[in-house]
């Protein structure tokens, strides 16, 4: 028995063909272009370009980690940078060189450092999660806001792992298979070979998170989302799915961290990790689409490419300057774009940089009626 | 359970001759043969959850042996009550294997008409579904001294409230039947093999516009004809249906054209089915199912038709412009088509390519006629430009006819010799003529039932004793080859100026139009026409919210002054097209719904003309009353 009826694409026969991660033809057609463009860029694009691509694409696992929480759960957490900040310091000291000045464990192999960094954050995130199940929206806000300041501290003083301010310390090269992906080859340069191996993290952690929404799992986070009291009286396990959240969150946001810092390859506490960290990936995720893995990933290209797009206005608009010190200039432009941005977005368009595209959709789905 | 398909072969009937085929060794062979294709599907909490032809026929069986478990003998009758569903065909053809008739019952029929059903069939065994068809057989139990056993589909309301010793649920009887198949293997079979061309399969109760419902007796040999004419020679649809064909349930099953194209196509072609969930979501359902055979009365088509519309007068500046042109396009192609006969010209295939991809495309996709690669209509007359709207936007549309009494083998419009306005051309092998004097269409051919069941009289009224079927449809013949039908005989409107009018045909006029879903035209022996007309809810809704006409009920919308004129100018439209005898010079509105519990209505909505004309006497006395001119209530 097939489970689909040829030509007929509503005519489901089981749930698992309704449920299908790509259920449908376009999906399929689509994901197949994408990978295939995605894989080509490294040949047509330079290799700073490709830099900027590899940390869009990186900090786009990030989003898609807070949209599980933020998105999907409805849990409003600021404490994104703390589990970053975890990451990148789990992979730091995992893959350190044990001879150095800093706390190192030479283990330079990406498949073992990658998921450690994701699973201490994920703890990290455990111990937070029983905060939210006692509380909700703004009071969970806060709560996760003071885990930015802990962290912050943290950072900073525990110089063994973290070099502490002004100092820092170097990211480890990331080698996969024994096969060293950090340094320029006769074939291909490092940043090729970084933009590939932050191309394949992205695909396996978007995939993956669609797959979670798709299921028991992510449908109970939606529940929860919509109406958390409700959602308890149909039987989904609050307190359970709540921490569920937060520690998928967290191991995203681990992971995230852990390769966000290997591109330039060398990480200073200060600063990096703070609040307006946490705050720029809300903002990611709200111009991208909030509830939806692709938003997610356009709302980090979006901004990670911002500044890119605000370097040109000097050329443009002779009376903004590119110097930080003149007034005005194009840093003190870019902050007012993110401000800007996020309250458009959310006043005009709540869904995003998604909604437009589903408005385009829907405009040619129900051609020739309008509904 | 497993699969024990055709454990015994039919090897030879009680008199020695070959094997009879019938729906029921259809259906086992189709098992043996193609045991894992689909033979239907049915919607279930959002799912289309197949039976394939292995577990069709190891349920029949089971079903089969729990009626021989009831004690059902050769000759006994089994009702069905519900809605198109899985446990319809199974019980069908089990009753058919046990070589008793089936008798089908209108859901919507009122427990009264239940009454009569079931005790003139005397049905012993009564399959329902669900708690609000057993309460309507439970009130009138006592009054069917025949019915032993009540089976139900759905336990909702039922299980664990309702006491009463001929109850089983379909479980219980499936066990029942388990348990008789376990003691006694080959007994279906053995039953089977039995079978008689002449054993009546079902009991087809015909709607009645006028009297009681009469049951009509199918034999086995009417069955077997119509699978041979409609199915293995592809009579409607060229190339006989196939299993790669869908079509969707959706109209009753006790109507004979259901049966036909859900259960004689399954069982003789293989034709997958799909049952529809309701009446209310054929439009959702036929664009999950996309059928490549599509039947539908003109109710259906009509409806269609009105909600595209609707979607395209609704639709956004570009949207509307586009749909503009091409229903345009789609007018000169259907022109084209009407007078080629169905035929695409080199001229008509590019316009409808280039239409194809901004629009006939998309729009047939959202109707679910996108496959659709036979569609008719039958069982009620059709406004002509329905039809050629269809065929204008490439639903390939052909009108048939036929009825009960002939299992529904009379004439179609075959593929590409299509004549808008006839009914078509007579099937292969039968015969067909016109009584000269009276012009009544009669049929002879191994279709034509054997009688109405227990009602020689009737049965005598039509049938002749060397085999010709009076119709009681007046019809005449276009250019020697098509029939076309002018109206029901017992219709015919004979003024006091001594004219004969077809109401039928300005009644389709009127009800061409989206506003109008009613028009009933009178003046028998009255000195000139008038016409009750009931408005489509939906689209004069749309049309009144457009104008910021406010109103409450069907009524208040009827009764508003726009309304009226909006009506009185298509009423004016359509006199315009007719001679000025044939013209409604009053009309009122209908103050509701039609509708078949209130006895308006047949059960397959039809008008009942003689009960409106009784229910709503004061309107058209108010008509001929002197009061001149002037429309609505």
């Amino acid at each position: 028995m097939s489970t689909m009826v040829r030509g007929r694409p509503l005519l489901y026969t089981s749930y698992e063909a309704e449920m299908a991660l790509l259920n449908t033809r376009t999906k399929r057609v689509w994901l197949g272009v994408l990978l295939i463009i995605g894989a080509a860029l490294p040949f047509l694009l330079t290799d700073a370009t490709l830099q900027t691509f590899a940390r869009a694409m990186i900090t786009a696992v990030g989003v898609i980690g807070l949209g599980l929480l933020t998105g999907y759960a409805g849990q409003v957490s600021l404490g994104h940078a703390f589990f970053i900040g975890l990451g990148a310091y789990t992979a730091a000291v995992l893959g350190g060189d044990p001879e150095g000045r800093r706390l190192g464990f030479g283990i330079t192999e990406l498949l073992i450092w990658l998921p450690a960094a994701g699973l201490v954050a994920a703890l990290a995130g455990l111990l937070v999660a029983p905060l939210a199940v006692r509380l909700r929206g703004l009071y969970l806000a806060i709560v996760t806001l003071g885990l930015v300041f802990v962290g912050g501290h943290i950072f900073n003083e525990w110089r063994d792992a973290t070099g502490g301010p002004g100092i820092g310390r170097s990211m480890p090269a990331p080698t996969l298979f024994g096969y060293e992906l950090g340094v320029n080859g006769e074939l291909f340069t490092r940043d090729q070979k970084l933009y590939w191996l932050m191309f394949a993290v992205l695909v396996v952690f978007a995939l993956a998170a669609r797959n979670i929404a798709r299921s028991r799992v992510g449908r109970a986070f939606t529940a929860i989302r919509d109406r958390d009291v409700a959602a308890g009286v149909m039987g989904v396990n609050l307190a359970r799915y709540k921490a569920t959240a937060f520690a998928i969150s967290s191991f995203y946001a681990g992971c995230c961290g852990a390769l966000l810092y290997v591109v330039p390859g060398f990480l200073a506490p200060n600063g990096v990790f703070n609040l307006e960290v946490s705050v720029l990936f809300i903002a990611m995720l709200l111009i991208g689409g909030v509830g939806t893995i692709s938003g997610a990933i356009l709302g980090a290209f979006f901004i990670t490419f911002l500044p890119t797009a605000t370097r040109l206005i000097p050329d443009a608009f002779p009376f903004i300057s590119a110097s930080p010190t003149e007034f005005p200039n194009v840093f003190i432009l870019e902050q007012v774009l993110y401000g800007a941005l996020v309250i458009i977005f959310l006043i005009f368009e709540p869904r995003g940089l998604f909604g437009i595209w589903l408005r385009l959709r829907n405009y040619w789905k129900t051609w020739p009626f309008s509904y | 359970m497993t699969a024990s398909v055709a454990t015994q072969p039919a090897t030879a009937t009680a008199s020695g001759g070959p094997p009879v085929t019938t729906l029921a060794t259809r259906v086992r062979d189709r098992a043996q043969a193609t045991p894992k294709q689909v033979a239907m599907r049915q919607k279930d909490f959002g799912i289309w959850q197949e039976v394939t032809w292995a577990s069709y026929w190891d349920t029949v069986l089971t079903v089969g042996h729990a009626l021989l478990a009831l004690g059902i003998e050769p000759g006994d009758r089994v009702a069905i009550h519900s809605e198109n569903r899985r446990e319809w065909l199974f019980t069908d053809v089990a009753t058919v294997a046990v070589r008793a008739a089936t008798v089908g019952l209108y859901p919507t029929n009122p427990a009264p008409e239940v009454q009569y059903l079931l005790s003139h069939s005397g049905a012993k065994v009564l399959v329902v579904e669900d708690q609000e068809q057993l309460d309507k057989a439970l009130a009138v139990l006592d009054e069917c001294p025949d019915l032993q056993r009540i089976v139900y589909v759905d336990p909702k309301g039922i299980r664990n409230r309702y006491d009463h010793p001929a109850l089983l649920s379909w479980d219980q009887f499936l066990a029942i039947g388990a348990e008789h198949r376990a003691a006694n293997p080959g007994a279906v079979e053995q039953r089977m093999a039995e079978a008689t061309p002449d054993d009546i399969a079902t009991l087809i109760y015909t709607s009645g516009t006028t009297g009681r419902p009469k049951g009509a007796m199918l034999s086995i040999a009417n069955v077997e004809f119509a699978i041979e004419v409609l199915v293995e020679r592809g009579g409607f649809t060229g190339r006989p249906p196939n299993p790669s064909d869908l079509v969707l349930s959706y109209l009753p099953l006790c109507h004979v054209v259901e049966r036909a194209f859900s259960v004689w196509f399954n069982a003789g072609g293989g034709v997958q089915v799909n049952f529809a969930e309701s009446i209310a979501t054929v439009q959702t359902n036929l664009r999950e199912v996309q059928p490549t055979i599509l039947f539908g009365v003109p109710r259906i088509w009509e409806r269609i038709l009105a909600s595209v519309q609707i979607g395209l007068r609704n639709a956004s500046l570009f949207k509307r412009a586009n749909a503009k042109l091409w229903l345009k396009v789609a007018d000169r192609i259907g022109d084209t088509l009407v007078r080629t006969g169905g035929n695409h010209t080199v001229g008509t295939r590019i316009l409808y390519g280039i239409g194809w991809l901004f629009f006939y495309r998309a729009l047939r996709e959202r109707i679910g006629m996108r496959r659709v690669r036979h569609a008719a209509s039958g069982a009620a007359p059709i406004a002509p430009e329905v039809l050629r709207f269809f065929m204008g936007i490439g639903v390939p549309m052909h009108e048939a006819y036929g009825m009960t009494e002939n299992a529904a083998i009379a004439t179609t419009n075959r593929p590409g010799r299509v004549k808008l306005g006839t009914v078509g051309e007579p099937h292969e092998g039968v015969e067909l003529r016109i009584d000269e004097e009276t012009g009544e269409i009669l049929t002879r051919h191994p279709g034509v039932f054997r009688g109405y069941f227990r009602d020689p009289e009737a049965t005598a009224r039509v049938l002749t004793p060397d085999g010709w079927l009076h119709t009681g449809d007046i019809g005449e013949w276009v250019d020697g080859t098509h029939v076309r039908i002018t109206d029901r005989a017992k219709d015919i409107i004979i003024t006091s100026g001594g004219k004969n009018i077809a109401p039928s045909e300005i009644e389709n006029a009127l009800k061409a139009s989206p506003y109008i879903k009613e028009a009933i035209v009178i003046g028998d022996r009255r000195p000139y026409l008038v016409a009750l007309i009931g408005i489509e809810l939906e689209t004069v809704g749309d049309w009144a919210t457009r104008r910021g006409i406010a109103y409450t009920t069907y009524r208040d919308l009827s009764e508003q002054p726009e309304v009226i004129a909006l009506v009185q100018r298509i009423v004016d439209e359509v006199n315009a097209r007719f001679a000025r005898v044939s013209n409604v010079r009053k009309f009122r509105m209908l103050p509701k719904e039609l509708d078949h519990e209130d006895g308006e209505l047949t059960a397959t909505q039809k008008v009942k003309r003689s009960a409106i004309a009784k229910l709503f006497a004061d309107l058209v006395e108010d008509m001929y009353s002197g009061r001149e001119g002037g429309a609505g209530a």
